[in-house]
C-alpha cells in the first residue's frame, strides 16, 4: 500500500514535470531567442542554456521609428482595452442584474442568443461592418475598434457577471428593498460593492480579449493610421530579424502575463462560478 | 367576484412595471450587441446573392445562387471546408484528451501546483499572433528549436523547412491552436472533476474496482455531461481561428492551411469579391449551427443510455 502510494507520487511528480515543459518550452524558446545575439540563434549548435544574455533587441524594437511601431501599439492598444472593458463594464452590468434578479421574459431565449452570437464566426460580421466603416469613412479610429469589440466582448461579460450574481445572497437586497432602496440604488449600492470579485474578473477578461484581437484591426485599420500591439508585432514578421521578432512578442505579451499572474485566482473563479450551477 | 378580477389586473400591472425595468436595464447591450451582429448578419446574406461593387461600395447586381455554385464546384472551396472539419476535430480531440489529463493531474494534491497551474493558465492570455510567432520560430527552417533539439539527437540529417510541407504545416498550426486551447478547457474539467461525487469512487474502490475500471466505468461517464458541450465549443472554436494561419503560412503553401474561415477572409479582403465571401461565410455559419445544435441531439442520446440517474 505504502509502496503502491509512493509510485502515485512518483508518477504524479513525473506527469506534472512533462507538462510544465509541453505549456512552457515554447515560450522559454521565444525568451532565449529575444535575448541572444542572431548569429548565436542561427547557428547550428544552438544551445538550450543560454551563455551571452544581450538585450538589444528590445531596445531595437522599442525605438520609434522601428517597423513595428510597438510604442504607438502600445498606448494604442492600452487605450482601446481600457476603453472597452469600461463599456463592457457599464452595459453588462445592469443587463446581468436584470437577467439574473430581475423578472424579465424570456430570459432564457435571451441569455442564450446573446451566448450562442459568441460562438458565431466573426468574419460573417466583419465584411459589412468594414463597408460601413469604409462609406462612413470611419475607419482607422480607436472607436471603430473599440466599439465592434465591446460588442463582441459583451456577451461573455453578462454571462460572467450574471453568474457571479446569481451566487450573492438574495436576502440582503430583500432588506433593502423593504427598506425602500430603489433598484438604482440597490444597483450601485448593494450589489456593486459585493460584487467586486465578478467585476475584476469580467474586467480583466474583457482587456484580455481585445488586447489580443488580431483580425479586426487588421481589417478595420487598413490606412494604417492607427495600430496595436497585434499588428505592430505581425508587421515585424515582414522582417526577418528574428531576435527583434521574439523581443517584440514578449513586449506584446508583458501586459497580459502581468494580469494573468496577479489576478488568475480570478479567472479560475470565472470557471468555477459559471459551470458549477 | 369583483374581488376575482381585481386581483389578476393589480398582479399584471405590477409584473409590467418590473418587466419594463428589467427590459430597459437590458436594453442598451441588446441593442448594441444586435445592431452590430444583426445588421451585418442580414447585409451579408444579402449580398451573398449578388455581386458587390467595392469600389462604389454597392451592389451591382443580383445573380441568386451563382456565388453558392461557383462554391461548390469550386474544388479549392470543397477542400477547403473538408479541411477545417479535420482541423476542427483533430484540435478538439487533442485538446479534450490533453486538457482531460492536465485536469486529473490538477486534481490531485502535489508540490508546485499552483505554480503549475499558472503555468498552463498562462497560454490563454497569449495573443494568438503571439502564438504564431512562437510557433513559427520553433519550426523556424534555420533557426527553430525543434530542428536544433532533433539535429542534435541524430533523429533529422539535416535542418527541415517544417513549414513548406502542406500537411505538416496545418498540424503546426494544430499544435499552436492546441496549446493555446488547452488552459481554458482543463480549468473546465477540473471544476467538473471537483465538483463530482466522491461517494461513487470510494464505494467502487471498496467494492475492489480498478483505477481503469473507476475511470471508465464511473469517471467518464460522470464527466460525460461536461465534456460533450466542451468538445463541441472547442470544434466551433477552432473552425473560426484565423491569426496563427495568418501568420505561420497564409493559407501556403498551395493553399494546403487555407480553411474555410480563411477562404473567406482571402475572398473578402484579397481579391475583394466580398459576394463570393459572403456565401462563404454562410456556409461556414450553416456548418457552426449545425454544430451547436448537436449538444441537445447528444443530451437526448445520453438521457436515453445512461438515464435515471
Amino acid at each position: 500500500m505504502r509502496t503502491n502510494l509512493l509510485l502515485k507520487k512518483f508518477f504524479i511528480y513525473v506527469f506534472a514535470f512533462i507538462v510544465f515543459l509541453i505549456m512552457f518550452f515554447p515560450l522559454y524558446g521565444l525568451i532565449l531567442t529575444s535575448i541572444q545575439p542572431e548569429n548565436i540563434i542561427r547557428s547550428r549548435n544552438l544551445s538550450f542554456f543560454p551563455k551571452e544574455i544581450i538585450f538589444s533587441h528590445f531596445a531595437e524594437v522599442l525605438k520609434p521609428d522601428h517597423i513595428s511601431n510597438l510604442y504607438v501599439g502600445m498606448k494604442n492598444s492600452l487605450i482601446i482595452s481600457i476603453l472597452t472593458s469600461f463599456l463592457c463594464l457599464i452595459l453588462g452590468f445592469p443587463a446581468a442584474y436584470s437577467l439574473s434578479r430581475l423578472n424579465l421574459p424570456a430570459k432564457n431565449i435571451i441569455l442564450g442568443s446573446l451566448i450562442s452570437i459568441y460562438f458565431l464566426p466573426t468574419i460573417l460580421f466583419v465584411i459589412p461592418l468594414f463597408v460601413i466603416l469604409v462609406s462612413y469613412q470611419l475607419d482607422d479610429t480607436i472607436l471603430s475598434l473599440a466599439v465592434p469589440y465591446t460588442a463582441f466582448i459583451l456577451p461573455f461579460v453578462i454571462w460572467i457577471l450574471k453568474s457571479f450574481i446569481d451566487k450573492l445572497p438574495i436576502e440582503v437586497e430583500e432588506a433593502a428593498k423593504i427598506d425602500g432602496c430603489s433598484t438604482f440604488q440597490i444597483l450601485f449600492y448593494i450589489i456593486f460593492p459585493l460584487l467586486r470579485p465578478g467585476i475584476i474578473a469580467a474586467f480583466i477578461f474583457a482587456f484580455i480579449l481585445s488586447w489580443v484581437e488580431f483580425l479586426t484591426p487588421l481589417i478595420f485599420t487598413n490606412n494604417l493610421k492607427i495600430s496595436t500591439v497585434a499588428l505592430g508585432l505581425f508587421r515585424s514578421t515582414i522582417d526577418i530579424k528574428i531576435g527583434q521578432q521574439a523581443a517584440a512578442a514578449i513586449i506584446t505579451l508583458i501586459p497580459v502575463t502581468i494580469l494573468m499572474i496577479f489576478f488568475q485566482q480570478y479567472i479560475t473563479k470565472v470557471v468555477l462560478t459559471g459551470s458549477n450551477k | 367576484m369583483t374581488d376575482h378580477s381585481k386581483h389578476p389586473s393589480n398582479l399584471s400591472f405590477k409584473f409590467s412595471r418590473e418587466n419594463i425595468l428589467a427590459f430597459s436595464l437590458i436594453l442598451p447591450s441588446l441593442i448594441l450587441v444586435f445592431i452590430t451582429y444583426l445588421y451585418p448578419a442580414i447585409f451579408t446574406f444579402i449580398i451573398s446573392f449578388a455581386e458587390y461593387d467595392i469600389v462604389r461600395l454597392k451592389i451591382k447586381k443580383f445573380i441568386q445562387f451563382k456565388n453558392f455554385e461557383f462554391l461548390i464546384n469550386n474544388s479549392f472551396f470543397t477542400s477547403a471546408v473538408l479541411r477545417t472539419i479535420y482541423f476542427g476535430l483533430l484540435i478538439c480531440l487533442f485538446t479534450s484528451i490533453f486538457s482531460f489529463l492536465i485536469a486529473l493531474l490538477l486534481n490531485e494534491k502535489f508540490i508546485g501546483k499552483a505554480f503549475l497551474r499558472v503555468m498552463i493558465v498562462l497560454p490563454w492570455a497569449v495573443p494568438s499572433v503571439v502564438s504564431g510567432v512562437l510557433w513559427g520560430q520553433m519550426f523556424h527552417a534555420d533557426t527553430g528549436f525543434l530542428n536544433a533539439l532533433f539535429y542534435q539527437l541524430g533523429v533529422i540529417s539535416s535542418y527541415k523547412i517544417w513549414l513548406a510541407d502542406p500537411l505538416i504545416a496545418l498540424h503546426i498550426i494544430a499544435i499552436a491552436e492546441i496549446w493555446k486551447a488547452i488552459p481554458f478547457m482543463t480549468l473546465f474539467f477540473l471544476s467538473g472533476l471537483q465538483s463530482l461525487p466522491s461517494e461513487a469512487f470510494e464505494a467502487a474502490a471498496v467494492d475492489g474496482a480498478n483505477v481503469f475500471q473507476r475511470f471508465f466505468y464511473i469517471l467518464f461517464p460522470l464527466m460525460l455531461p461536461i465534456v460533450i458541450p466542451l468538445f463541441l465549443i472547442q470544434f466551433v472554436l477552432a473552425m473560426k481561428s484565423f491569426d496563427t494561419i495568418f501568420v505561420l503560412t497564409r493559407g501556403g503553401p498551395g493553399g494546403g492551411t487555407t480553411t474555410l474561415n480563411y477562404f473567406i477572409y482571402q475572398e473578402a479582403f484579397e481579391t475583394f469579391n466580398l459576394g463570393r465571401a459572403s456565401a462563404a461565410a454562410y456556409v461556414l455559419l450553416i456548418i457552426t449551427l449545425a454544430v451547436v445544435l448537436i449538444p441537445s441531439i447528444s443530451r437526448y442520446v445520453v438521457k436515453i443510455f445512461w438515464g435515471n440517474k
